[in-house]
């Protein structure tokens, strides 16, 4: 979950409180979210609710579970952050380079912190070179393809922990 | 000979154009597409253009650099900030090549030859080399700077290019005015950006396939990945070059593609 789906969710979590409704849940693509307040009307830690694993996006085999009323199970706390990761995908088809030239040195390599907007690799195809900027901040924790290996557009490049 | 550059007349020669009022002109500069990326992320409108008389860091593709003397060559980037989709961007590299050729065969007379995606030779030695770099969000282009380096007045080359590399003087044993080259190739490149869409991208493959020897039928070793060599079989729908090698058939993206 990115820093605007979280500020979101605080969001939807007063509305909630403020109308006194008891259970909620929702589905977004690949977001599940359940929110249950303690009983006789006193609203749950809103802080310990939105660090508890009881509010994390879980992946859609668990949903079915959910639906047959059962209590969402927590999910592990891998998963959590698999969801909680920003994929930065390819604008373009081509091939996936590092460096800005073969030799120098990458861009960016797994660990480093980036700002938004940093370059992070070069995508090219028909000697049109893209330079990919990173579209969050955040510490890369995985780079999805290798040096010279061919991308197809919208492929996912880097994973990034979002700061 | 006297062979310089008159803005004003270039103006008034391209007023239908987006060009006209935005050519910036450099006697000697480090890299007209370094310069130009530099221009548009500081927000320079679209259509600007940067060319010189010299670069002392002109670039390639990889770590390939253009030899740019002085008095010698067209060196210019065009920024351009077109109303398309990342997606489609691939074919301005295409039809940035046919620009090229078209303008030539205007100023010159001369029919030269394409090799996939956008280089431009005679016979075996290429006289033009095209590099466009992009920047661009999954959904957006920002920019786009087009940089294309045309030999014009070289009457030789140094030992390790003289087998690869020709000039418009070598050729027609004539010279051509660097200004007429540039207008000439800005209004075709105007006519190509203009028709860019993913509905003119048949037609962009039908001239390529005809404008150019390399399309199909050449023996090629192409530099990507561990490399690999075949026969060239055609474009594919996307633009991309189909070469069929001993193990199927294998599609080239980003180029490096040299007869084997």
């Amino acid at each position: 979950m990115n820093a605007d789906e979280m500020k979101e969710l605080k969001e939807l979590i007063e509305f909630l409180k403020e109308s006194k409704i008891g259970e909620f849940d929702l589905e977004r693509g690949d977001l599940k979210v359940r929110i249950k307040f303690a009983q006789e009307g006193a609203p749950a830690n809103l802080a310990g609710l939105v660090a508890a694993p009881a509010v994390v996006p879980t992946t859609l085999p668990t949903v079915h579970a959910a639906a047959s009323a059962a209590p969402t199970p927590a999910p592990t706390a891998t998963e959590s952050e698999d969801a909680s990761l920003h994929i930065v995908k390819s604008p373009i088809v081509g091939t996936f380079y590092e460096s800005p030239s073969p030799g120098a040195s990458a861009f960016a390599k797994v660990g480093d912190v980036v700002e938004k907007g940093q370059v992070l690799c070069i995508i090219e195809a028909m000697k049109l070179m893209n330079e990919i900027e990173s579209d969050a901040a955040g510490e890369i924790v995985k780079r999805l393809v290798e040096n010279g290996q061919p991308v197809e557009y919208g492929q996912p490049l880097f994973a990034l922990k979002p700061r | 000979m006297d062979d310089t550059f008159h803005l004003p007349e270039m103006n008034q020669m391209l007023k239908d154009t987006p060009f006209a009022g935005k050519l910036h002109f450099f006697p000697s500069i480090s890299s007209t597409n370094t310069y130009a990326m530099q221009q548009a992320e500081a927000g320079a409108p679209d259509g600007s253009v940067y060319f010189a008389d010299q670069q002392t860091a002109g670039r390639g593709r990889g770590t390939h650099t253009w030899a740019s003397p002085p008095g010698s060559g067209l060196y210019v980037s065009i920024l351009l900030r077109p109303q398309i989709s990342p997606a489609d961007i691939l074919w301005l590299s295409l039809a940035t090549g046919l620009a090229v050729r078209e303008a030539v065969r205007k100023v010159t007379v001369l029919e030269c030859d394409l090799r996939w995606p956008n280089d431009l030779l005679f016979g075996r030695r290429k006289f033009c080399g095209i590099l466009t770099e992009l920047n661009a969000e999954v959904t957006r282009i920002r920019h786009a700077v087009v940089g294309i380096g045309i030999n014009v007045h070289q009457e030789e080359f140094p030992p390790d290019l003289r087998e690869i590399a020709t000039s418009l003087h070598l050729e027609s044993g004539r010279t051509w005015p660097r200004q007429d080259l540039l207008v000439a190739l800005l209004q075709s490149l105007h006519r190509e950006v203009s028709a860019l869409s993913r509905e003119a991208a048949p037609e962009i493959l039908k001239r390529l396939e005809q404008a150019s020897s390399w399309v199909r039928g050449k023996r090629v070793r192409v530099e990507e990945g561990e490399g690999f060599s075949g026969t060239t079989e055609g474009l594919d729908a996307r633009g991309f070059l189909r070469v069929r090698t001993a193990n199927g058939m294998r599609t080239v993206f980003s180029g490096g593609v040299r007869e084997a």
